[in-house]
């Protein structure tokens, strides 16, 4: 024992030694002298405090450690192989093939999608058949297709400013014909002011991420459109739904998200209500005034879909908000399409300087894109000026949606779920008899007592679901066939099922155009009429 | 004529009392350097114009009258300043000859006849690839850097501070309010507001006219440190180095707008819908063949905006159980689509071929997380030319891999279709490799073809797949006829139209054909040939030096060379760039994010003014702030010459000069005169 001690003794010098240098040289630090109290009296009051914090540094240095390996190497799913095994491995795996060929029916439905030869418009040249038809089909609602005032205009924009702006918007992109189109439709609905998209459809995909995050809440109606789902989806927001158009389940909604957020006691964060005007996928109209109460009621911000709504409806084509004279300030983020609505290309959205601010910097499609081209802008803006000089447009428009109604409201093998303002009818198949609900008119046969789930995006009535997408979608497009023979272009709504976050139920999308008179939209509807009869009579 | 005139800017006039608080408070040394600076350019410039004045090529008086005499009005004179060249950029610095005629304008296109300002853009076979390479600064550069950012965090964070207290007005938005979260949470807004609002002036210039060669600025000023912005109500015309207008097909005259004007005239404006839904027309039809023949894929489907090219067909190329394998600076908008997808999704290093394959032998040996089972497709989706870094993909190396890990392949294209490539095909062409090696091409129509939109190209089963199932197809308005006229007539233009009758496809290409025959396979001689003449609908009628292909391949070439002239002047210069020598876009690095503002403001109020595009976080990363040109086959070689004297001076003022070392730089005047030699290093 002794020896060993004797063995050590210069060890235990130097430790010695060691120590007090260590000490001395901790001490010349500056402020040393307060850690040295510190851990001193904390010590002296809990020693067990001295331990956990020293647990506690352990385990800052082991996380900063870590964090700079990836987690899936260390995770506990992670295999070891060796090269050879990897090796083995990688010979043996075979893909997927990258897209499947398309079926026999995907093949003919390609094929029956109308081709216009030349200038598309109220009666254009097919290229299949060489012939001219009636459109019904094309985003044609105002009639501004072709229109020779704003073609001169166009060219004239052209020898100004070429055709591409080769920039986005931040980095000279953004050309004077821009600013004023903003301004223009800013100045058109009401609003504070507007922000301009080079494509309508990325416009609301783009505006939903841009303002809502995550732990943010959205509460959607169940019918809203494809862009609109991604969106929401790309946002990572927390998502409710309430049954398609019906505010009243809207509101339970919103009753039981406060009370939700109440039992958490969760902080307050941003929330909005996202539905459209006109809906895309049924031609339904949503009740602004009754939205607009719920909103103010509520505190919820609400984002608008105005998509087939600008440009169809109100006296000037102002919208929704003009056909229920609610100023559009009410509404805090109102999108709309340049290419319908304007027979032009893009989209916008409407608001608050605020809120078109925050965009210009956080709207992902936006920043990233280049910005549309002059003289898509200049028409557009042209457009505008042409509505609102001339409302004798809108109440043609409407004139020949009545015309229509009246003739498809005689049919009883269909249902129109469309408002009866819309230019945008929609025509499903009536359900045989037998099952005698409709799904389709949720609001009005809305059981009382009897809730949906808002965490789901299907409704109630999803369980009971009476129709055979693939044999309704081929009887319709036996319809569209029948009537191209007899001169008419129609198409389905086409839909991207599998992709689609709810199935909407398959139909025959008709849009109305000022651009025919009356009577031509009379033969017409007559014509789709006479087709739907002989087609769906066959059924029964 | 040069002599007399002042500044023509307003902005420039201003410059110095303008209340920029970044140079009021952070640092006041540079106001002076401006001004300095400021002053020095002017001098130069004026001795400089009065060297070219005086000598014996021309005289300014001459010049001028000979220069409308030799070219057709239409080609010189222009509404703004015709009369007026004091900035050097409404006339050519060398008049034109009587043989040489010019077809554009010149403030959109300019006129170079020299034919020694040419280059081929193509890859030496054989050779490496540069791999990517962060040149690093001083260790004082980043330091300061580092600094800056702490100080602008940290006055930032003060006044919202002081400023919530004192004026709790301004501060509205970003707090809760009846019952409403603020749209913006302060923290959230707070790079935004106490960082970005500084460089406001850099960004969303708006413009007006033509983004060619030049392009006219309108003037803006800020009263208030860039919360608004308002409109002097002047204009200016500044040389554009910013633009994606490779080719220079951003132009108001020409085959292509006459074009596009006649398509207006036939077809209208809008096709009124989507694809699928009664927006196809017969033009639709043809311009996707042509897309598809200039790629060389069996078929290509359009779409009217390029963002959604990506955003809304890569989801339905891959979804569950799929992984997307995605190079780590790839762009927004293929994030975008990948998130939308729902696939997995794993990183590699920027353009490291190392990191990728030992990512994928992780990836395929592990298989789907937790489950293990085998990935359904691996999808690797990288970009031709990176936007940000000038970053040429590593395409023989990827398709090496390939072979071995059988994944598929999606190059985005959209800033190098038509800018690279000895026949203006892309990354493929570039390389010299078969472009149906590659799965999936996309690219845009907005950058070299002064177009708008995008298309993606492959085998015939892979794009009608797309066309069923892409969002785009159902839901999105399709690309209006003008666009696709102009798509049409520059991608022709590009190609040459094969003439009718002549059955070999070979003897029309002019140029391009005879210096390129070597890197073209014989079997595969097909595909970078001319455009079929049944191709173009009837109507559209290019003019011979179009129809051609000449004017397309003398583009390309002077594009190849004013790239590689740029790039590698500002190397010589002292300069650190990134990015492969031939890539039209050249980041100069900036480091400070001080010097972004101090370089955009010295660039934009020279006696030429210049536009320059600054980049910094969080585009880039946080220590990189960057200038970005775009080079364009619209520059003359005077105009790179312009940029890179101007570099020149205020690399030396701001202290830009980090890359070579003192000795081994060139002076100015040795890199302009030896621009030939630069561009063929």
């Amino acid at each position: 024992m002794e020896g060993a001690s004797a063995t050590l003794e210069p060890l235990f010098a130097f430790l010695a030694h060691a120590l007090a240098t260590a000490e001395t040289t901790f001490n010349k630090l500056p402020g040393s002298a307060v850690i040295q109290r510190y851990v001193k009296s904390s010590h002296q009051n809990d020693p067990g405090r001295t331990i956990l914090e020293l647990i506690l540094v352990i385990f800052a240095i082991r996380t900063l450690l870590q964090s700079r390996t990836r987690a899936d190497r260390n995770g506990k799913h992670f295999i070891q192989f060796s090269d050879k095994e990897v090796d083995e491995l990688v010979d043996e795996w075979s893909p997927e093939p990258l897209a499947q060929p398309l079926t026999a029916i995907e093949q003919a439905d390609l094929a029956a999608v109308p081709v216009v030869a030349g200038p598309n418009g109220p009666k254009p040249k097919l290229v299949s058949t060489g012939k001219t038809a009636t459109n019904l089909t094309s985003f044609n609602f105002t009639g501004l297709a072709g229109n020779e005032h704003i073609k001169q205009k166009a060219v004239e924009t052209l020898r100004k400013y070429g055709l591409g702006s080769c920039g986005p918007p931040g980095f000279y992109g953004t050309l004077d014909v821009h600013m004023d189109l903003e301004r223009d439709i800013a100045d058109f609905l009401g609003a504070e002011a507007a922000i301009l998209y080079s494509q309508g459809f990325s416009t609301i995909s783009s505006v939903i991420p841009a303002f809502c995050k995550r732990g943010d809440i959205i509460v959607a109606d169940r019918g809203v459109n494809f862009a609109i789902q991604k969106g929401i989806q790309i946002s990572r927001s927390t998502v409710r739904w309430f049954d398609h158009n019906d505010l009243n389940s809207l509101e339970d909604a919103l009753i039981s998200v406060e009370k939700e957020r109440k039992k958490r006691r969760g902080p307050l964060t941003r929330r909005f209500i996202i539905t459209e005007g006109i809906f895309e996928r049924d031609g339904a109209m949503a009740d602004l005034p009754k939205l607009i109460e719920l909103k103010y009621k509520y505190k919820y911000r609400l984002i608008l879909d105005e998509t087939f709504s600008f440009g169809t409806v109100g006296r000037t084509g102002r919208g929704l908000t003009e056909l229920y004279n609610v100023p559009a300030t009410k509404v805090d983020m109102l999108l709309g399409s340049v290419a319908i609505g304007l027979c032009s290309s893009g989209g916008f959205c409407a608001g608050s300087q605020n809120v078109v601010d925050h965009q210009r910097i956080n709207g992902p499609s936006f920043v990233f894109s280049a910005s549309m081209p002059a003289l898509l802008a200049v028409s557009a803006s042209e457009g505008i000026n042409i509505l609102r000089s001339t409302p004798s447009i809108l109440t043609s428009l409407q004139e020949n949606v009545q015309a229509a109604h009246a003739i498809l409201d005689r049919v009883d093998c269909i249902t129109i779920p469309s408002h009866p303002a819309s230019p945008v009818i929609h025509i499903q198949v009536r359900s045989q008899p037998g099952s005698s609900l409709h799904p389709s008119t949720a609001a009005t046969m809305a059981i009382p007592g009897k809730q949906s789930n808002p965490h789901s995006i299907l409704g109630k009535d999803s369980s009971s679901q009476d129709w055979d997408i693939d044999v309704e979608e081929r009887l319709l497009q036996d319809v569209v066939d029948e009537a191209l023979a007899q001169g008419v272009i129609l198409s389905r709504a086409k839909r991207l099922r599998g992709q689609e976050m709810s199935d909407a139920r398959p139909s025959i999308r008709l849009a109305l155009t000022s651009a025919l008179t009356k009577k031509e939209t009379e033969k017409a509807v007559g014509i789709v009429k006479a087709a739907l009869v002989k087609v769906l009579g066959k059924r029964r | 004529m040069p002599l007399n005139s002042p500044l023509p800017s307003p902005m420039a006039i201003t410059k110095l009392p303008s209340p920029s608080m970044f140079k009021k408070r952070s640092s006041p040394s540079l106001t002076s350097a401006a001004s300095y600076l400021s002053a020095l350019s002017q001098a130069d410039a004026r001795a400089r114009s009065v060297n070219r004045s005086s000598s014996p090529a021309s005289t300014p008086a001459l010049s001028l009258s000979s220069s409308i005499t030799s070219s057709s009005e239409d080609t010189v004179l222009h509404e703004f300043d015709a009369d007026d060249n004091a900035d050097g950029l409404a006339l050519p610095a060398r008049p034109p000859t009587s043989e040489q005629v010019f077809t554009t304008v010149h403030t959109e296109f300019g006129h170079c006849a020299n034919g020694e300002y040419r280059l081929t853009s193509q890859h030496t076979p054989g050779a490496e690839v540069p791999a990517h390479v962060d040149q690093d600064p001083p260790y004082y550069i980043l330091f300061s850097t580092y600094i800056s950012y702490l100080i602008l965090i940290c006055l930032g964070h003060v006044r919202d501070f002081v400023g919530k207290r004192l004026s709790p007005k301004s501060y509205k938005h970003l707090i809760p309010r009846d019952g409403y979260a603020p749209l913006n949470s302060d923290f959230d807004s707070f790079y935004t507001r106490r960082l970005k609002t500084r460089m406001d002036e850099c960004f969303s210039q708006p413009v007006t006219g033509v983004a060619g060669r030049t392009i006219l600025l309108l003037d803006r000023l800020s009263p208030d440190y860039n919360h608004t912005q308002v409109f002097t109500g002047t204009k200016t015309r500044a040389l554009n180095i910013s633009s994606y207008n490779y080719l220079g097909f951003a132009q108001a005259r020409g085959g292509c707008a006459d074009a596009v004007e006649e398509c207006i005239k036939r077809y209208g404006i809008s096709t009124c819908g989507s694809r699928l839904e009664g927006g196809s027309s017969d033009l639709h039809t043809i311009s996707e063949a042509l897309v598809a023949k200039f790629v060389g894929m069996e078929d290509a489907l359009i779409s009217s905006m390029g963002f959604a090219t990506n955003s809304t067909y890569i989801p339905a190329l891959v979804g569950k159980g799929c992984l997307v394998i995605s190079d780590e600076l790839n762009h927004a908008s293929i994030r975008f689509g990948v998130r939308i997808s729902g696939a997995n999704v794993r990183m590699f290093k920027h353009n490291d071929m190392g990191s990728l394959e030992a990512l994928l032998r992780e990836v395929i040996s592990q298989g789907q997380p937790k489950t293990h089972r085998p990935w359904k497709k691996i999808l690797i989706i990288v970009e031709g030319l990176y936007s940000m870094e000038g970053t040429l993909v590593n395409l023989p190396g990827i398709l090496e891999l390939k072979k071995k890990y059988k994944f598929y392949l999606f190059v985005d294209e959209a800033h190098s279709i038509g800018a690279l490539g000895p026949r203006g095909r892309g990354v493929a062409d570039y390389f010299g490799v078969n472009p149906r090696g590659i799965d999936i091409l996309m690219g845009t129509f907005t950058k070299s073809f002064g177009a708008a939109g995008g298309y993606i190209a492959g085998n015939k089963t892979l794009i009608d797949r797309l066309r069923v199932n892409g969002h785009s197809g159902a839901y999105a308005e399709a690309m209006t006829p003008p666009v696709l006229t102009q798509v049409i007539a520059s991608m022709a233009s590009i190609m040459g139209i094969a003439l009718p009758s002549t059955s070999s496809s070979g003897t029309l290409r002019i140029t391009p054909s005879s210096s390129c025959s070597t890197a073209v396979p014989a079997e595969e001689s097909q595909h970078p040939g001319p455009a079929p003449s049944n191709s173009l609908p009837p109507w559209i009628q290019l003019p011979p030096s179009l129809a051609s292909g000449s004017e397309g391949s003398t583009r390309l070439r002077r594009l190849a060379f004013n790239s590689r002239y740029l790039h590698n002047g500002l190397i010589k210069l002292g300069f650190i760039t990134y990015g492969h020598p031939s890539s039209p876009i050249v980041p100069l690095l900036l480091f400070n994010p001080g010097k972004m503002n101090m370089f955009h403001r010295m660039m934009k109020d020279r006696q030429t003014p210049i536009i320059v595009v600054v980049v910094a976080y969080p585009a880039t990363p946080l220590v990189t702030s960057r200038v970005r040109f775009c080079v364009s086959a619209a520059h003359t070689k005077e105009d790179v010459d312009c940029v890179l004297r101007a570099c020149d001076e205020i690399g030396d003022v701001l202290d830009l000069k980090h890359g070579l070392g003192k000795r081994e730089r060139w002076g100015v005047q040795r890199v302009l005169g030896s621009a030939v030699e630069l561009a063929g290093m």
